[in-house]
């Protein structure tokens, strides 16, 4: 188990991820206004808040999938390079989770998880699909290596999709809203995998609208609201003793307290 | 590059302009008929007996396996050996590509009715309905806006397919512009133009209809 | 009316000749047009606007315009333009195939672009190059898409090859038309000629069927 993160937070320890002043507009709408968080390695860090609030297009900006207008990233000290082939050197160190998993439906569970290894890597081809297994096998999904996606519940696309992502034996793994496409009865197996790679020590970053989920796994919860960050602190925080009224009107719109 | 005269268009311009007349009425009518002819074979084609069913499945699939230039040239020639009477080329070239043109629709109109959900057919019945009632007010105008993009194109074929009237000497724009080409020698001016006539009459027609499906694509969903 | 269809028979060599063109024709063509089919959609796609512009006027036109008179065109006016004698076979093939990669350019520019963006994210989240992305994630599933079109284009370029018959390449409506003319034989001819096209054209049209079945995307 891990220590509570205040903790580390404390500790005069280097932060993994690092966004200084980040902007990003669509438009006239101002998505991410001038946003400076620290991710410390080994938390699990969720970012809660309204639709639309910025959440995802922090997160989708971490990889440079949808890169900042301004302001930079440092991962791992590094920061964040914006030419395409450098920045690919970064994303194969970054797991990513889709809200639509985007599994590629060519390809069946197994080869979805080791095509990562096999293209990016190089990696022997038996190699590469013995350690996918394994990875279905952790997510409790080994009997269905030789499935399609199309044949897969969206749960169990999901778990796939999470196996993926450790496929290339990320130092961060990033979750944009993994359980928003997903029927009620399914979320609580992906959750329940998502709370033992916590378990693991991993360092993770989510984007969730499950706030009992954030409250038992998080380390620390980051409140986003039209683009800026409304408080963060460590769940209990959060969730009983919010400082900001207006966490608070968004935690009782959610029948939290 | 050779010197390019354009003179020979400009002399008669009327015979080539009528014959752009000849292109559009074809197409037009060929186009009415065949839409007529398609809808009603393609809604016997899904709710017909199983024997009809089988019968326009044929027709549609040797439509599908023969050119229209055989089909044109079959009417033109052995219709009136085989019944005596001589039709004119223009109306040889009409039913000839009326009965190509119609396949393609039956195809397109059977596609889009079987894309309707059933449960708009079973929501139409609990209202009450009757089946004429469903496929008249429920299933036809909903397959018919989603049938929009894949007519504009049987249209845009229609037109290019008039074309091929010219081997039966019907009095349209390729015939006139062959005509004009061979007497006048100059084939490429003359062919040249005809290229920038049949895209003017084809590339709006197709855009017009894109854009009308555009416009109107959010009522055949369903 | 009396009919005499031994005609048909006594000509069984020249149809049969005449077939076998149409099928080299038709092969040859896609052969050709699928390759420059390709190359015209990456243009389309390409960052570059006037490599993309210069492929969607090429693509507009020939789409646009009756292969009859890409077939007059060719015979008439390339002779002019550059000064090589083709073979009215060659002068046929390039008309075809001019028409027919422009359809099929459209075909695949549709298939890639068919495949959601979210794909082209997840490949990408991975640390893969845009061309790995394109290679590993895109075209398998833009091929699904794209085989089925191919084949029905299969099936009209087949039809479409008649077409060559007005600058006299030896294929099957051209043989059939000039056995009519020399022998007066009208009603025989024409329909041999009908009943060759059907029995060579159905099991084709049946074929393009099956591969649109199998294919099929289901969403």
């Amino acid at each position: 188990m891990t220590e509570p993160s205040p903790l580390r937070r404390a500790a005069t320890q280097r932060p993994l991820l690092e966004y200084k002043h980040v902007c990003k507009t669509f438009g006239a709408f101002t998505a991410l206004d001038d946003i400076s968080i620290n991710i410390y390695p080994g938390e699990v860090v969720c970012f809660i808040g309204p639709s639309g609030s910025g959440k995802s297009t922090l997160l989708r900006g971490t990889n440079g999938l949808d890169p900042f207008d301004g302001g930079e990233v440092f991962f791992d000290g590094q920061i964040l390079p914006r030419k395409q082939s450098e920045v690919r050197k970064v994303r194969q160190r970054m797991g990513m989770v889709f809200q639509n998993f985007e599994l590629f439906p060519h390809k069946t569970a197994l080869q979805n998880v080791a095509i990562g290894p096999i293209t990016v890597l190089n990696k022997d081809r038996v190699e590469a699909e013995q350690q996918a297994m394994a990875l279905l096998a952790k997510v409790g999904l080994a009997d269905k290596a030789d499935n399609y996606p199309v044949n897969l519940s969206g749960g169990q696309q999901q778990r796939v999709a999470i196996a993926r992502a450790l496929a290339m034996q990320p130092e961060v793994l990033l979750f944009d809203e993994p359980t928003s496409a997903l029927d009620p009865e399914t979320i609580g197996e992906v959750l329940s995998v998502m709370k033992a790679l916590a378990d693991e020590g991993r360092t993770m970053v989510i984007v969730t609208h499950e706030m009992s989920f954030a409250r038992r796994v998080a380390d620390w919860v980051i409140v986003f609201e039209r683009g800026k960050v409304l408080e963060e602190g460590p769940p209990e925080q959060i969730f009983e003793a919010p400082k900001v009224e207006r966490t608070k009107e968004f935690l009782s719109h959610l029948g939290w307290a | 590059m050779p010197d390019f005269d354009i003179s020979p268009i400009l002399e008669s311009w009327q015979f080539l302009a009528t014959g752009i007349g000849v292109t559009i009425l074809l197409s037009i009518l060929s186009m009415a008929a065949s839409v007529l002819f398609g809808t009603v074979l393609g809604i016997a084609r899904v709710y017909g007996s199983r024997l009809l069913q089988l019968v326009i499945t044929f027709y549609v699939d040797t439509m599908r396996s023969i050119p229209v230039l055989v089909v044109i040239v079959w009417i033109y020639f052995a219709v009136p050996i085989l019944t005596g009477i001589n039709f004119p080329p223009f109306w040889s070239a009409l039913i000839a590509i009326t009965i190509h043109i119609t396949a393609s629709v039956v195809e397109i109109v059977r596609a889009g009715i079987e894309s309707i959900r059933e449960g708009q057919c079973r929501a139409a019945l609990a209202l009450g309905m009757s089946w004429p009632q469903v496929i008249l007010n429920i299933v036809l105008p909903q397959a018919a806006i989603r049938m929009l993009p894949a007519i504009g194109s049987v249209l845009s074929v229609t037109i290019k397919d008039t074309a091929i009237a010219s081997v039966i000497a019907v009095p349209e724009f390729m015939k006139r512009a062959e005509t004009v080409a061979s007497q006048s020698y100059q084939p490429m001016e003359v062919f040249t133009f005809a290229i920038f006539v049949y895209f003017l009459l084809l590339f709006p027609t197709t855009r017009t209809i894109d854009f009308i499906y555009r416009r109107v694509a959010h009522l055949g969903r369903s | 009316m009396t009919l005499d269809w031994s005609i048909v028979w006594l000509n069984k060599e020249a149809l049969a000749e005449g077939a076998l063109m149409t099928i080299v024709l038709t092969v040859l063509t896609m052969s050709l047009a699928v390759p420059l089919g390709i190359v015209l959609a990456f243009m389309r796609l390409s960052k570059w606007r006037s490599l993309a512009l210069l492929s969607q006027c090429f693509v507009e036109l020939f789409r646009n315009i009756p292969l009859i008179l890409i077939v007059y065109w060719s015979f008439y006016v390339i002779p002019i333009l550059i000064p090589v004698q083709f073979s009215a076979f060659t002068t046929g093939l390039v008309a075809l195939v001019l028409c027919v990669s422009a359809y099929n350019a459209e075909t695949f520019r549709a298939g890639i672009n068919s495949v959601r963006h979210g794909q082209t994210n997840a490949g990408l989240a991975l640390g893969m190059s845009q061309l790995q992305v394109m290679k590993e994630i895109i075209l398998p599933q833009a091929a699904r898409r794209v085989l089925p079109i191919l084949a029905t284009t299969w099936v009209s370029l087949f039809k479409d090859t008649s077409l060559v018959s007005v600058i006299a390449v030896g294929e099957l409506s051209h043989v059939a038309l000039q056995i009519r003319s020399q022998s007066f034989r009208v009603l025989e001819m024409l329909t041999a000629m009908a009943v060759i096209y059907w029995m060579m054209g159905y099991p084709q049209a049946k074929l393009s069927d099956w591969v649109r079945k199998k294919f099929e995307v289901k969403e």
